[in-house]
């Protein structure tokens, strides 16, 4: 088992001073390492509007690169616009992940439309930044990922990634909606999809991870590091109803693969799980491994899913 | 090209459909069998909030496409489940017969909020002549790219040497319009091709140039050979105030090809207009061209979008 010593919480709109479309909420934490400090992207909210709904934007804060609890940038805008009437990205875009190619910051976003009979839909978009990733310019109107045949709907969380000359996207696909107390509830799983070129996707075409609390598990966040001779995943995973507390909330899952595609699931070897108090006590979900300076950190979210922002683990040892 | 009217084929109100449907006849498209012609149309049925879901029923007809025979009397394709591309209906459904197998390649509707609809193309296999469909898949065979941003459909396929042709559209804008209820859409005709019929090459480029200025909605692009020609028929209207005013409704349009690719529109070649009085005078639409025992016919509906059914025109000598 991994052993994660929780460094605490990190960071939390409500608790500086931000503008209005930053007013609560940083949810999918996903980093880019610059020389002195850490840029860490995320998705926050306005306020609701009249219906209760609201709209995910994407943003950034810097954290200083020796003490990540420091935060020394913050993004003045959201770092992309919404997408325009009738666009699969209308309602907002959440989550984003980077990766540097070049002088570029290329960015995977889900994108995020309202529906009738069920609540979003949501689609990848795909942008690019020639600004280290203040604004990142979209490529085109609509999604380089959305429903096909066999993933009909709601592909989303994107995690992008090299390995070799090849990227691979790691998202989740929904598998059906469970209509639930006035609402619907989405079932997603996590699969993945290479590209030689970052734009055409060839989809693995079979869900990676098999379910454990049951036939209806959520997964999320399917985040994956090399180190050491193999692939590790870390991800969150849920109950599909009544997930809104402790018991049936969010934990962190875990599973190695020495192939990308194939992967041995592995939840007590994650070690890290909620605490007994605090903003982290209810649930912990999306989790971003990362490694810095010889040391290997996961950025997580705590309860409410990232309406409080998320918090900072570092692991004792090595990834093995 | 000249067609000859024959007037009204097919008349909804007639008959007892399935789904409890009794409006609306719309984009017939026809499968040819041995002994008779069966022609899928789109059929409404109100949901409980009083909204239409449309429905695939069918109409066979004898080989010179003048009398009704019989209607479908079951279900042809379950409606979409939950959440799905094509949960509120589909509109409308291509018939295409290729290697002993019927495919069907669908518009699927599903209703937004900001805008009224999304729509995507679904692809569904008959193992009985055509009576009823399974879907290959739950989710759609084409949906929005980049440059495809939304409402793809309006799929019409042709199966030659191999290789599968779809002609198709794609939204381009969605316009606020004082004069319409809502948001109304701008589209235009594509082109798609494909080994298999489920992994298609597209390349976001509209090939019909529009006569209409940039905000021509084209639609329903459906092509038939000639004496070693390529036609395509489809229809084109004005983006907005198109629904009551019948200058501004649909028209059919005309495009010629020796190749499959390139296109030259001429409308005034069509062979085909709104009449003086009846039926079919303010507005013509989702043209389909097929050819049954040595003629070209064409089937099309007539004033508001197909409410009271289809008519069909030969093809002049």
């Amino acid at each position: 088992m991994f052993t994660w010593r929780k460094l605490g919480h990190v960071f939390d709109p409500a608790r500086i001073d931000r503008p209005d479309w930053m007013r609560e909420f940083a949810q999918a934490p996903a980093t880019l390492v610059f020389d002195t400090f850490v840029r860490v992207f995320f998705s926050c909210r306005p306020a609701a509007d009249a219906n209760g709904q609201y709209v995910s934007r994407a943003a950034y804060v810097d954290l200083k690169r020796d003490d990540l609890f420091e935060i020394v940038g913050l993004s003045a805008e959201p770092v992309m616009p919404l997408g325009g009437l009738g666009s699969f990205d209308e309602f907002g875009t959440y989550p984003t992940t980077v990766i540097r190619h070049g002088d570029e910051v290329r960015a995977y976003y889900g994108g995020w439309t309202r529906c009738s009979s069920v609540p979003f839909d949501v689609a990848i978009g795909y942008a690019v930044s020639h600004d280290q990733g203040v604004t990142f310019e979209k490529y085109g109107r609509g999604p380089v990922l959305g429903g096909s045949l066999h993933e009909p709907f709601v592909i989303s969380g994107p995690k992008i990634r090299k390995f070799g000359t090849a990227y691979s996207l790691w998202y989740i696909a929904g598998t059906k909606w469970i209509p639930s107390k006035g609402r619907a509830e989405p079932v997603y799983r996590i699969r993945m999809a290479t590209s030689p070129d970052g734009l055409t996707w060839t989809r693995y075409g079979q869900e990676l991870i098999p379910v454990r609390l049951e036939a209806d598990e959520c997964q999320a966040s399917p985040d994956v590091i090399f180190a050491n001779g193999k692939y590790h995943m870390f991800f969150c995973y849920r109950y599909s109803l009544g997930y809104r507390g402790r018991e049936k909330g969010y934990r962190i899952g875990y599973a190695s693969s020495p192939d990308l595609v194939s992967w041995s699931r592995d939840d007590g070897k994650a070690g890290i799980d909620v605490s007994t108090e605090g903003w982290d006590s209810e649930m912990i979900s999306y989790p971003h491994v990362f490694e810095l300076d010889g040391k290997t950190y996961m950025f997580y979210l705590g309860n409410g899913v990232g309406r409080h922002g998320f918090g900072l683990a570092e692991l004792d040892g090595v990834l093995a | 090209m000249k067609w000859n009217k024959r007037g009204l084929l097919f008349q909804p109100q007639q008959y007892a459909l399935p789904n409890g449907c009794a409006d609306f006849a719309q984009s017939p498209q026809a499968l040819v069998f041995e002994d008779f012609v069966r022609i899928y149309f789109s059929t409404r049925s109100r949901d409980a909030g009083g909204q239409y879901v449309s429905h695939i029923a069918f109409a066979d007809v004898d080989k010179t496409v003048s009398r009704v025979l019989r209607t479908s009397t079951a279900t042809v394709i379950p409606q979409g489940g939950l959440g799905a591309f094509d949960e509120h209906g589909i509109f409308p459904i291509n018939v295409v017969r290729h290697d002993n197998l019927i495919h069907a390649f669908t518009c699927g509707w599903s209703r937004r909020i900001s805008v009224p609809v999304e729509t995507a193309i679904g692809m569904a296999v008959s193992h009985d002549d055509g009576l009823t469909f399974e879907r290959v898949g739950p989710g759609p065979v084409m949906g929005p790219t980049p440059n495809e941003p939304f409402l793809v459909g309006d799929p019409f396929v042709l199966v030659r040497d191999g290789v599968w042709h779809m002609w198709y559209i794609f939204g381009i804008n969605w316009v606020e319009s004082p004069s319409d209820p809502g948001p109304a859409r701008v589209y235009k005709i594509a082109y798609a091709r494909s080994k298999d019929g489920v992994s298609w090459q597209r390349d976001a480029q509209a090939i019909v140039a529009d006569a209409l200025g940039p905000d021509e909605c084209q639609a329903l692009p459906t092509v038939i050979e000639v004496d070693g020609r390529w036609h395509m028929y489809f229809c084109y209207r004005q983006a907005t105030d198109f629904r009551s005013n019948k200058a501004r409704g649909y028209r059919l349009g005309y495009a010629y090809s020796s190749d499959l690719h390139c296109w030259t529109r001429d409308d005034a070649r069509a062979g085909i207009d709104v009449s003086a009085e009846g039926w079919d005078a303010d507005m013509l639409c989702y043209p389909h061209v097929f050819w049954s025992d040595g003629r070209a016919y064409l089937l099309y509906n007539g004033n508001a979008f197909g409410r009271d059914g289809f008519g069909v025109a030969v093809l002049e000598h």
